[in-house]
């Protein structure tokens, strides 16, 4: 009898019997071929090709090697885990394996090695018999499978496997009976007669059409219709190990034992069938369908899957007919006069001026009008005062602060990384200080969105252009990094947050739904995700520090172009310097360690010496200024799919291509990550996605809600678009007045829709509650940023100057761990948007107020009223800070109390005090006098003091937090 | 056994106006302010019908940071005793490297009439096993402390997503509106810092409110005006200024919310403090603590302020054990597992026994729980590694079966053997208890409807009383 020992067999009497007829015994010749062992030394037992490997502690065998192991390394050609893991983990240094008790007669050896860093050149030999010349190991992550070669084993009972020369990485050894070709097992005839009488049939008639590249909706990702994929298996793992009935999925599930996996799922196979195939896997699952089969994946019927609203082209709209003429000011009102009409709705009156100049002055820069810009507007009576107020707000360099805040919004916008020490990036507020910019100088919005993908390969009509685009990049380089882990590092979770900000973002999907599987509800596959996907792992993203890899590296350097190989050198150099200073340090601590009393003086001065240079070394200004921005990846490849979105799992190799239902433009330069291509596809004309979602995103600062209210979700999850028709109207016109974002503001602000007042009617309330028909402007909360700007402003404290890096510690100070994460909050004169936000501490203020999460993309912020905010408002010095200052203002600019009452008013709300409203804070003064007098307080500060409780009153309302 | 009556709840709008009433202002005014009725506005954190009938109206979830040794604390390995020094296999859920085997270093003995085996670790709450669930099978996905805490609170061992606090508050509001709904106790910060009691896309209103003890246990909570009557005659003014604004405006809930909500905080800077000060505890309670009269912080008065807080209706409340620098994370020196458990060894049991006394144990969930074990191999000197693929939690009350053990571990503690607990479904038993279907508790963000549980987690029905 033949029994391999990787068959471990439990089966029963039967099934011994049986396999004594067909295990693994065939012919080629007159000898037989089966497998013998496979040995994994340096890990546990694994399962290749279907055979049961040995794992290092196996019997049988000796190396004294040492143990190598980096499972963080992509390995070229990618394969399957357990082989793959098998490879990573390797023994080095000797290169001597013996393989022991090995029974006389020929054998067939083969020898996994891989490279996991430069290139060796070596030879390899059996039983001192040099059956290999010049192997070259490849680059990093290369693996080969080497041999056959063929032994003879005689009474000394021993195969030994060297090798010679440079330093090789012997990951596994695999050991076949007889002359082994190294290629599949052959198939012995009534092995093949019985495959294809009894399990062909079988496996075609009761499982492909679920689990065959034929199959409408492949499941669990298993395809039974080929041998390598059979025993690939699924999602849950090998279908069939061979020889081994028990651990075969395929068994399990057919002989309904598991309650979560029974196949086939209408009716169990008859006893007969079920044992054809038992038998079948007892003699080792010998399988002729050797071509490999490959699911095409989900087909999307592109024609259909464009009939969604999202995905039709833009529409050329005719501007609607309307009742009420007289109304309209320009084509937006005529869209949503229309829409009232239809429901029976009238316009609100228009907003008082007061109003409107706060509105307008908040919505494009975030601050209060102040009591002079108030005047002059009121003071203004020619036709176009209102227009001149808007451009004059467009001119102001406070817009694009305030606009650029939307954008960082959308961007997950952090000045750390978020892995799990969260390190600081003290070179990203240059992508902040450039969003900023491009919204002041209104760079065209197609323009923003290459430069933040590609800017990089952009180059520049100037060099401060050339670096700006460079600079840009930044938004993909702000993807999140996780982990503290170096081994194991999960790089693909940073991609997977590439690609979900970038459908988001730009196309208002969400893509990283079909990371683990097919879309469930958008025309989005698995392959598409990976198709994006290769384009990101071509991308070399800058290595922002983490608890085990503490050092930047792969930054931008920000030099003229022809110097950025010397500079990249450089800080390579001062790196290996660097490291070189802590070696030397490293090895006099351990002499220091070992010295006698005689030689200690002297390797004590010694060590002092060389950590007085380490440390200067260290503490050398940077050679040169550098962004936090991406570069070609020095691999740029296509990948292999993830099953279920694990990386230790690859499927299919799949092309670096466009979404299939955005046109799936294929990238024709293997060499260029495709990021550059990918910009492009993304503007192309015939995808109406990036304009739709942006006007919306414009349309929805304006008035609190887009006209899709799910700005970051333009699929079938999303909500449909209130006015489709103004949508595309206002879609159209911004790429026809050339992306410009200042022009679509214009469009909008200066309707008559815009300009009405927050008062509706009642019958108008009862009829739409939400306000979706926009028959009145929509009374809304300041956000976060608006509060705290306006509390420095009205008194003064605001410091509009540039704010530049923030103050974070040197980075040769940084010793971030997961246990001492960065955690700091800076103080800070300057607009909010320039608060350092780290990616995984919320600022207390922000958080407090709703501002921005920064660990993913937000549309649009929530509006919660709190008590937390309540109390903020009570006790927070800040509050009582700025009431206290802006009393001062008050008391000092005004003599008069009405004076300082008026003044108090138009800081805070833009308007006169009523009569009323005079008359109760002189009684509140009053009051408050009586009360402070009452705990002793001296005649000289009652007024400040009275003052401070009135502003702090004043500061709390309703009106204040709240645009009408 | 004499109850302490639960302070009475005063109707925030009534004592509000007495305030106003009580204090100032013209009549005129204060007439035309009483006289417009309030539009009712739902308040979002008002209680909730659960799915189904709960067991439990509360959960007092108490972690411990850096990783607790189950082997040495409350899963006993006679074998691993035996094994000291033994080498380990490579691979098994374990480590990457072989290692040899350490033996635990504190003996073990029954407790309870259960008779359930607790180590010398935890002598305190070894007597309280008749009360105590105890998981011996637990296990999770990540065998970093940063991943292992966020999964342990969100769900999640990578993104940031809601805290479970947040999603029960989200899911069952809470019943006394001048206190928040969820409360950390966390005098220090835990692994992944703030996101374990972040309400991340739920709305602000369930987000932890963090406690640190000391002088202003809640930012901001303590009245900065030199003397109350001032800030009264403030709030005064705003509420008369805000009704005149809110009147020419219709009926605006949003603005109404916010006038509501700062009577809501007026209220908490009284009640809350009085949550937080255990001075008319008796000198029994507090030696049931092992506190000090006068003492306002440590893990004691951590235990009894959640009981308090527990009487006045929080629904959920968070106690962090030790931070990210000073924790359960022993490496190289298994005998500093001592002092650990020294601090919350008889705290825990003193609240147990406390909640008991006071019949709220069969409506109070109390679990206690860390965010990984430690490996059966050495580490260092004389540590242990992480081990996500084994560790031990318990539960008490609220529904759960007292005196039981349940599920195990092979014979060395390395992985599970049999009914193992996962995080999602330790997450989804929680739940159940508060009457809430796992599956069904959603929230639609970015596209989809996310959940504590994300697609996995199961009720664990073999515990449930």
């Amino acid at each position: 009898m033949l029994f391999t020992p990787c068959f471990r067999n439990s089966f029963t009497t039967t099934g011994a019997l049986l396999l004594s007829i067909f295990v693994s015994k065939y012919t080629r010749g007159d000898e037989a071929v089966s497998f013998f062992r496979g040995l994994n030394l340096n890990g546990p037992a694994v399962l290749i090709d279907g055979n049961r490997w040995e794992g290092g502690t196996a019997e049988s065998y000796r190396c004294d090697d040492r143990q190598f192991e980096n499972q963080n390394i992509a390995l070229h050609p990618v394969t399957d885990r357990d082989r793959a893991a098998m490879i990573r983990s390797s023994r080095y240094g000797g290169n001597r394996v013996e393989l022991l008790n090995v029974p006389p007669g020929e054998y067939s050896i083969l020898l996994y090695v891989w490279e996991d860093n430069d290139t060796e050149t070596y030879s390899v030999a059996l039983n001192s018999e040099t059956v290999l010349e010049r192997h070259e190991s490849g680059i990093r992550g290369h693996w080969d499978r080497l041999g056959p070669w063929t032994i003879q084993v005689g009474q000394e009972a021993t195969i030994v496997v060297t090798s010679k020369g440079g330093t090789a990485n012997f990951s596994g050894i695999e050991v076949w009976r007889g002359n082994y070709d190294g290629q599949s097992r052959p198939i012995t005839e009534e092995e093949l007669a019985f495959f294809e009488k009894r399990i062909r049939p079988l496996l075609a008639d009761k499982c492909y059409e679920c689990h065959s590249a034929d199959a409408d909706d492949v499941q669990g990702e298993l395809l039974v219709d080929s041998r390598d994929t059979l025993r690939r298996g699924g999602t849950k793992g090998p279908a069939v190990v061979l020889g081994d009935v028990e651990q075969s999925l395929l068994v399990e599930a057919v002989s309904y034992e598991n309650d979560e996996m029974q196949m086939p799922p209408d009716q169990k196979l008859s006893d007969t069938e079920i044992d054809d195939l038992k038998r079948w896997i007892l003699m080792g699952a010998p399988d002729p369908r050797s071509t490999v089969t490959k699911y095409a994946g989900k087909q999307i019927d592109v024609d259909q899957a464009r009939e969604f609203w999202s995905l039709q082209p833009i529409q050329n709209v005719v501007i609607p007919q309307v009742h009420d003429l007289a109304w309209p000011l320009n084509a937006v009102d005529r869209f949503v006069l229309a829409s009232m009409e239809q429901h029976s709705l009238a316009p609100a009156t228009d907003a008082d001026k007061r109003a409107l100049l706060r509105r307008a002055t908040y919505d494009l820069i975030g601050l209060p009008p102040t009591p002079a810009e108030v005047d002059a507007f009121l003071a203004d009576d020619s036709q176009d005062a209102y227009a001149k107020v808007v451009e004059r707000l467009l001119g102001s360099p406070r817009y694009g602060e305030r606009w650029g805040r939307h954008w960082l919004d959308v961007v997950r916008y952090a000045d750390t990384a978020g892995d799990n020490s969260d390190y600081p990036i003290p070179q990203m507020h240059r992508y902040r200080d450039w969003v900023i910019s491009a919204f002041n100088r209104d760079l065209p919005y197609d323009e923003f969105v290459r430069d933040q993908l590609a800017g990089d390969l952009r180059g520049g009509n100037t060099e401060a252009e050339r670096r700006d685009r460079l600079i840009a990049t930044g938004y993909l380089a702000n993807s999140r990094r996780f982990g503290s882990r170096v081994v194991d590092y999960p790089q693909h979770l940073t991609i997977e947050d590439t690609i979900d900000n970038l459908g988001r973002s730009f196309l208002g999907l969400t893509l990283s739904c079909a990371r683990c599987h097919d879309h469930k509800f958008d025309p989005i596959t698995n392959r598409d995700y990976y198709g994006l996907y290769g384009i990101f792992h071509s991308t070399r993203y800058p290595w922002p520090g983490i608890e085990l890899d503490k050092k930047q590296r792969d930054f931008v350097p920000l030099v003229e172009p022809e110097s950025v190989q010397d500079a990249e050198r450089k800080l390579r150099e001062r790196l290996a310097e660097q490291q070189r200073l802590a070696e030397a340090v490293k090895t006099l601590k351990e002499s220091l360690k070992k010295a006698n009393p005689e030689t200690k003086p002297a390797v004590e001065q010694e060590l002092k010496k060389a950590e007085q240079q380490a440390r200067a070394h260290r503490e050398l200004p940077p050679p040169f200024e550098t962004a936090y921005a991406v570069a070609e990846s020095k691999t740029t490849e296509d990948v292999a799919i993830q099953l279920k979105g694990d990386p230790a799992r690859p499927g299919d190799v799949v092309p670096r291509r466009f979404l299939t239902v955005l046109g799936g433009q294929q990238l024709t330069d293997p060499h260029a990550s495709g990021r550059l291509q990918l910009a492009e596809w993304l503007l192309a004309d015939d995808n109406p996605l990036p304009a739709r979602v942006m006007v919306n995103r414009i349309w929805q600062h304006h008035f609190g809600n887009g006209l899709v209210p799910t700005p970051n979700n333009f699929g079938r999850q999303g909500k449909l678009p209130t006015h489709p028709e103004l949508l595309d109207y206002l879609a159209d016109r911004f790429r026809a007045e050339g992306w410009s974002i200042k022009a679509m503001h214009r469009t909008i602000m200066l309707s008559r829709t815009y300009r009405q007042s927050s008062l509706r009617d009642s019958q108008s309330v009862l009829q739409d509650p939400e306000n979706q028909w926009l028959a009145g402007y929509p009374r809304r909360r300041l956000d976060a940023e608006a509060i705290r700007d306006t509390l420095l402003a009205v008194s003064k404290d605001l410091d509009l100057s540039k704010a530049g890096a923030h103050p974070f510690p040197p980075e040769h100070a940084w010793d971030f761990t997961q246990h001492k994460p960065f955690k700091a909050t800076y103080p800070s004169q300057h607009r909010s948007i320039y608060l350092m936000t780290q990616r995984i501490q919320r600022h207390p203020f922000l958080a407090i107020f709703d501002g921005a999460d920064p660990s993913t993309s937000i549309g649009s912020r929530m509006t919660s009223t709190t008590p937390l905010q309540a109390l903020y408002f009570l006790n927070d010095p800040l509050v009582h800070d700025q009431a206290s200052r802006l009393a001062s203002r008050v008391l000092s600019e005004a003599d008069q109390f009405s004076d300082r009452v008026q003044l108090a008013y138009e800081l805070l709300f833009s308007r006169l005090p009523t009569d009323e409203e005079q008359h109760a804070l002189e009684q509140f003064i009053a009051q408050a006098r009586i009360l402070l007098q009452a705990e002793g307080l001296s005649s000289h500060g009652l007024e400040d003091q009275a003052w401070q409780a009135c502003i702090r009153s004043l500061v709390r309302l309703n009106e204040f937090v709240y645009l009408d | 056994m004499a109850r302490q009556q639960t302070p009475p709840v005063i109707g925030r709008r009534e004592l509000f106006r007495s305030m106003v009433a009580g204090s100032l202002l013209m009549p005129g005014v204060l007439a035309e302010l009483f006289a417009s009725e309030q539009p009712q506005v739902e308040d979002p954190l008002s209680p909730k019908q659960p799915h189904f009938p709960a067991k439990a109206k509360r959960v007092i979830f108490v972690f411990s940071n850096g990783g607790v040794s189950h082997m040495d604390s409350f899963d006993y390995k006679p074998k691993l005793f035996q094994a000291d020094g033994k080498m380990l296999g490579v691979g098994g859920g374990l480590s990457d490297q072989p290692r040899k085997l350490l033996k635990p270093l504190w003996d073990y003995k029954p407790g309870g009439e259960c008779g359930t085996l607790v180590s010398d670790l935890f002598p305190y709450l070894r007597k309280q096993m008749d009360d105590i669930c105890l998981i011996k099978s637990m296990h999770g996905n990540d065998n970093e402390h940063y991943n292992a805490t966020l999964g342990m609170h969100t769900g999640s061992f990578f993104f940031s997503r809601p805290s479970i606090g947040s999603w029960i508050s989200y899911g069952l509001g809470t019943s006394n509106q001048n206190l928040p709904s969820f409360i950390a106790l966390a005098p220090q910060m835990p692994y992944a810092g703030t996101q374990i009691f972040n309400n991340d896309f739920l709305p602000a209103y369930h987000q932890g409110v963090r406690v640190i003890g000391g002088a202003e246990p809640i930012a901001d909570l303590n009245r900065r005006t030199t003397t109350a009557d001032l800030q009264e005659l403030e709030l005064g003014l705003a509420d008369v200024l805000n009704n005149r604004h809110l009147s020419q405006r219709g009926h605006d809930s949003d603005l109404s919310a916010r006038v509501r909500s700062f009577e809501t905080a007026f209220h908490m800077q009284s009640d809350a403090p009085e949550a937080f000060d255990v001075a008319a505890e008796t000198d029994q309670t507090l030696a049931m603590y092992g506190l000090d009269r006068g003492q306002n912080e440590g893990f004691g008065w951590q235990c009894l302020v959640a009981r308090r807080l527990a009487e006045r209706g929080v629904r959920f409340i968070e106690l962090v054990d030790g931070s990210s620098s000073h924790n359960w994370d022993q490496h190289s020196n298994m005998p500093e597992h001592a002092q650990h458990a020294k601090v919350i060894d008889q705290p825990l049991a003193g609240l147990l026994q406390d909640l008991k006394d006071r019949g709220m144990l069969h409506d109070t969930l109390l679990v206690w729980t860390t965010e990984f074990g430690r490996t059966p191999g050495v580490d260092g000197d004389n540590g242990r590694g992480h081990h996500s693929a084994c560790f031990s939690s318990w539960m008490a009350g609220g529904g759960v079966k007292g005196g039981i053990s349940f599920g195990s571990t092979d014979e060395i503690g390395a992985t599970v053997a049999e009914d193992g607990v996962h995080v999602h479904d330790f997450h989804a038993t929680i739940l159940h208890l508060l009457g809430i279907d796992h599956t069904r508790l959603t929230y639609r963000h970015a596209g989809r409807d996310y959940r504590l549980t994300d697609v996995h987690g199961r009720v664990v029905h073999q515990i449930l009383a």
